[in-house]
């Protein structure tokens, strides 16, 4: 049989699956308390339990079909899963099908390829050459798993999303598990099955989508005025520093791209849930009606202040360490991927400066209390574990991580470049100064990046990127159109020759033949005689 | 004659079933002219079903016009003929089997018997009796060849190419492919319940069925066959699925995808190996199923309505929204996601390109299905979603809605359980040959 229920249950992959649940579990309890009193509250249990059971097989999964339907079977719910967020969302709901799908049959023609070129389906008994045929099998695995992290160019439904979708569903699926699988996927090939080498261009092809997808993503959302739309776009964003890292091929890099997964996974969704609560409490998600809430919601705004520390690297944290270990892997290839990710780094601390400070201080005009304690709870248990990882990062490193990409250094404790520490605590430095230098021009904390949103190149690619000029998906559907109207144009012609020509050609010739048939008698007897001489002779001669 | 129609069609599905146990292990049951074997009583097993619930699925549907008794008349010679070809090992029986549907359907097609309705028949009639015709002469060159009509004499003979290419004319304008395929979406006209039984039963798996027949499990064809007829078959796709994205009558589009589909078990059946034949003969099932329960939602749609145009429909899924979750299912295994049938049939035809080494055909048919999701969700999205633009419309009536309900359960169900008709399949194709 070719669909074998084979599981594989390593280091790896049991590390993963425990993510998954202990998300399950957190955003389960949170949605408890979001959800109530929402519509489509039973769809939206079906579809998130579905979404579990579905990133859990294709995690465990052995067997590259399995993997390809547990994939593919999660389109289904992810399009149920915006759905259901209100009047309007359909459109981002097809948006997001249309993009995940595109990626999952990118990466359907890479296990194809795939299983052709290995004779086998079982995806741990693979190992291939990255060079020739394996090259393009690779790229279109890489395709498909770049499609399920949400990195570019497959990002673009996601800051859609956050307008469309209901939060708990931002925070477990773009915050943590298209992460989760689709980083996943990407270790596998890249470490396993294939085993890239650092001279391939497949290993420059990934640094370069990682470097890229930083920069633009941060600069997208250092703009945003939306609490959760900003997130969104970070979302976006620290994709790019997994895949650099994994891309690099490093030891540390490899190692640091893991643990930046698991920790992007606990602090993005920890700041999409404190963004759900202060939705819940204010009503609204735009920061130009919100401010102050430190006051009266205390523990939120703990929770956001430990999450928003360790996704801008503040040494200490477990951002910092995993960042810090892809920075010394992507100066080891190159300086220009490691002048990349400094300046998200910059970015990234600028922006959540403005959210923390737009959101949660001055003056408080709305009367917000503090939000459920089932809302708390999963905010409250995933900010602790960033601490702890942060702290004591000896556990997630070598405990963890190490065995799984078998590392012959131990990574863990402080970075080993002093450097580079010096140059990231110069970088948040500086986006500490760029913030007050900004809040002071704009005269308010919401107007902290204006000097760089309306900086005179800039702002026209800004006005352009809000308009989704920059949009891949807006391409891709125009060049959809395009190719659909030159198709049907052909279709046209060819029922043109139905439809006329030969209609034509038959009439041409029926014309004559037509004169021949007058009805006067005494020719018809000329016409049959002329054919029975033309038979004689015929008969005669032959 | 409703009645009877319904159980002329029922005992055919019955017939086959019991037929499946004597032809499971590889064995035929032979009688006259006709001959089971395991690739005939699963096309038959196919076609009767969907017929079944398409012929039920009219007795509401129908009772609207007049001519109701010419129409179950012609439906049973339709469905009849059908299975007459489908168990003939006689090539002049096949020939004429093949002519009566033609005549069935032209029938059929013009039944609202406006004179655009009856020139879209004529359409539909001269193209494919052209391509009969030429098969004919195919068949002729056959018989100089070999002196016998039995096509159980003939396994393993080597078919010269132009015998080859007369019959693949009949077989592509039977089966709508490029370049015969405009007949197709013309005859959208003809009554939702027909047109399903034009894609989805059975005229135009009469087209690939007689190639599975001929050119898989009876003569052996040359190389050049398995590359040109996928070839053939990926600009096929590629064009009706450009056509279907631009094109907003609702009928036009879903035929239009029927042509795009029928390139896709072409591509199985003539990659030559296994698990492309076997995934060109599931996705007959697959295809079958979920595109009958398209039309048959189309039907409601524009009988409810009295509207085709899809730009003026819109937000209908408050109104309809059995149909519309049937559409939906449909339309999911029709793009090919999992765990719909689709997905497995989509996969295995594709995945047989691929072994056969056709990478770049392969890669067309990938765009083609990206064309696939593209048109159908802009189909879903027009009709069912957004505000309503002027067509309003009640649900359809409860036998009409079992029946699409039906139909988009079996879509999803043979894709959970997908084992049963693969092993089947994998039984019937391993004793060909």
């Amino acid at each position: 049989m070719i669909l074998q229920l084979a599981w594989r249950l390593d280091n790896l992959s049991l590390f993963i699956l425990g993510a998954i649940t202990l998300f399950g579990v957190l955003l389960f309890l949170y949605s408890l308390s979001f959800m109530s009193g929402k519509p489509h509250r039973r769809q939206f249990y079906l579809y998130y339990f579905l979404t579990l059971i579905f990133a859990a097989g294709a995690v465990a999964a052995n067997n590259l079909l399995l993997i390809l339907f547990f994939w593919e079977a999660m389109l289904l719910t992810l399009f149920g899963l915006i759905f259901i967020g209100g009047e309007r969302s359909y459109r981002t709901a097809l948006k997001a099908l249309i993009i995940a799908g595109v990626a999952d049959l990118c990466l359907m023609f890479g296990i194809i390829l795939t299983a052709r070129l290995a004779g086998t389906l079982t995806f741990s008994a693979i190992h291939l050459s990255a060079a020739g045929a394996g090259g393009i099998a690779f790229l279109f695995l890489l395709l498909g798993a770049l499609g399920k992290s949400g990195c570019m160019p497959f990002h673009s439904w996601i800051p859609d999303a956050a307008n469309d979708a209901p939060l708990p569903f931002m925070a477990l699926y773009p915050g943590a598990l298209e992460k989760l699988i689709g980083i996943y996927f990407l270790a596998r090939i890249t470490l396993e099955t294939f085993k890239l080498e650092q001279a391939s261009w497949l290993s420059f092809l990934l640094m370069s989508v990682g470097g890229v997808t930083i920069i633009l993503a941060v600069m997208m959302a250092l703009i945003q005025k939306d609490y959760k739309k900003l997130l969104s776009y970070h979302a976006i964003s620290q994709v790019g520093y997994m895949v650099l890292g994994i891309g690099t091929l490093v030891p540390a890099g490899i190692v640091g791209g893991l643990f930046h997964m698991i920790n992007n996974a606990l602090y993005k969704s920890c700041l999409f849930l404190t963004g759900g609560a202060v939705e819940k409490q204010t009503g609204t998600s735009d920061l130009n009606q919100i401010s102050g809430l430190a006051k009266t919601m205390p523990i939120t705004f703990a929770c956001f202040l430990i999450a928003a520390f360790s996704i801008s690297g503040f040494p200490g944290t477990n951002g910092f360490f995993s960042k810090e270990l892809i920075y010394e892997a992507a100066l080891e290839r190159g300086w220009i991927f490691y002048l990349l990710a400094a300046a998200g780094s910059f970015f990234t601390a600028a922006s959540f400066l403005k959210l923390g400070h737009a959101a949660y201080f001055g003056q408080s005009d709305k009367k917000a209390k503090e939000a459920s304690w089932a809302m708390l709870l999963p905010m409250i248990i995933l900010a602790v574990i960033c601490l702890v990882f942060g702290l004591y990062n000896v556990l997630p490193i070598r405990d963890v991580i190490q065995p799984i990409v078998k590392a012959e250094h131990d990574l863990s404790g402080w970075p080993a470049n002093p450097y580079l520490t010096l140059v990231t605590v110069l970088v948040l430095l500086g986006a500490v100064l760029n913030h007050w230098l900004g809040v002071k021009r704009a005269g308010k904390a919401l107007g902290a990046a204006d000097h760089i949103h309306h900086a005179p190149v800039l702002k026209v690619l800004y006005e352009k990127a809000e308009k989704k000029y920059f949009d891949p998906y807006e391409w891709g559907m125009k060049a959809a159109e395009g190719l659909a109207k030159f198709l049907h144009w052909t279709d046209r012609m060819v029922d043109a020759v139905f439809e006329v020509v030969l209609v034509r050609i038959t009439a041409g010739l029926s014309y004559w033949t037509k004169e021949a048939h007058n009805g006067n008698f005494a020719l018809y007897m000329i016409w049959s005689l002329i054919g029975a001489a033309i038979v004689m002779i015929a008969l005669l001669r032959f | 004659m409703r009645i009877f129609s319904l159980i002329f069609v029922v005992f055919f599905f019955l017939v086959s079933l019991a037929l499946l146990p004597s032809v499971m292990t590889g064995g035929s049951v032979t009688f006259f002219i006709f001959q089971a074997d395991a690739l005939a009583v699963f096309m038959a097993l196919v076609s009767s079903l969907v017929g079944s619930i398409i012929v039920l699925y009219s007795f509401d549907y129908i009772s609207h016009y007049s001519h109701q008794n010419e129409y179950y008349l012609m439906v049973m010679l339709f469905l009849g003929s059908m299975m007459g070809l489908i168990y003939s090992r006689h090539l002049i029986a096949l020939y004429v089997f093949w002519e009566l549907t033609a005549i069935a359907s032209w029938r059929l097609i013009g039944f609202y018997r406006k004179d655009w309705d009856v020139m879209r028949a004529d359409k539909a009639f001269l193209i494919t009796l052209f391509g009969a015709a030429m098969m004919l002469l195919g068949f002729l060159g056959i018989y100089q060849m070999t002196g016998s009509w039995e096509l159980t004499g003939m396994i393993g003979k080597v078919l010269p190419a132009p015998l080859v290419a007369l019959i693949l004319f009949g077989i592509l304008s039977k089966s709508a492919t490029l370049p015969f395929h405009t007949w197709l979406p013309d005859a959208g006209v003809a009554p939702s319940p027909v047109t399903a039984l034009l894609h989805a039963a059975v005229l135009v798996k009469i087209g690939v069925y007689v190639f599975a027949r001929l050119f898989l499990t009876t003569f052996i064809i040359g190389h050049f066959w398995h590359v040109a007829v996928p070839a053939l078959a990926a600009i096929s796709a590629l064009v009706a699925g450009g056509a279907a994205l631009i094109e907003t009558d609702i009928k036009r589009i879903i035929a239009y995808s029927t042509v795009s589909q029928i390139a896709f078990i072409f591509l199985g059946l003539a990659s030559g190996n296994m698990i492309g034949a076997v995934g060109g003969l599931l996705f007959i099932l697959m295809h079958g199923l979920s595109k009958a329960g398209l039309f048959l939602c189309a039907g409601i749609i524009e009988q409810n309505t009295h509207e085709k145009d899809i730009t003026k429909m819109g937000g209908l899924i408050k109104t309809m929204p059995v149909t519309a979750v049937s559409f939906l299912f449909c339309a999911f295994s029709v793009m090919g996601l999992p765990p719909f049938g689709g997905f497995f049939s989509k996969y295995m035809v594709i995945a047989g390109a691929v072994n056969a080494g056709e990478r770049y055909i392969a890669l067309a048919f990938i765009l083609g299905a990206v064309l696939t999701i593209l048109y159908l969700l802009r189909l879903f999205n027009l009709i069912f979603l957004g505000e309503n633009r002027g067509a309003h419309g009640r649900e359809g009536s409860k036998l009409m809605i079992f029946c699409v309900a039906l139909l988009a359960f079996l879509s999803l169900a043979g894709g959970l359980l997908v084992n049963y008709p693969l092993e089947f399949l994998n039984t019937a194709v391993r004793f060909i040959r």
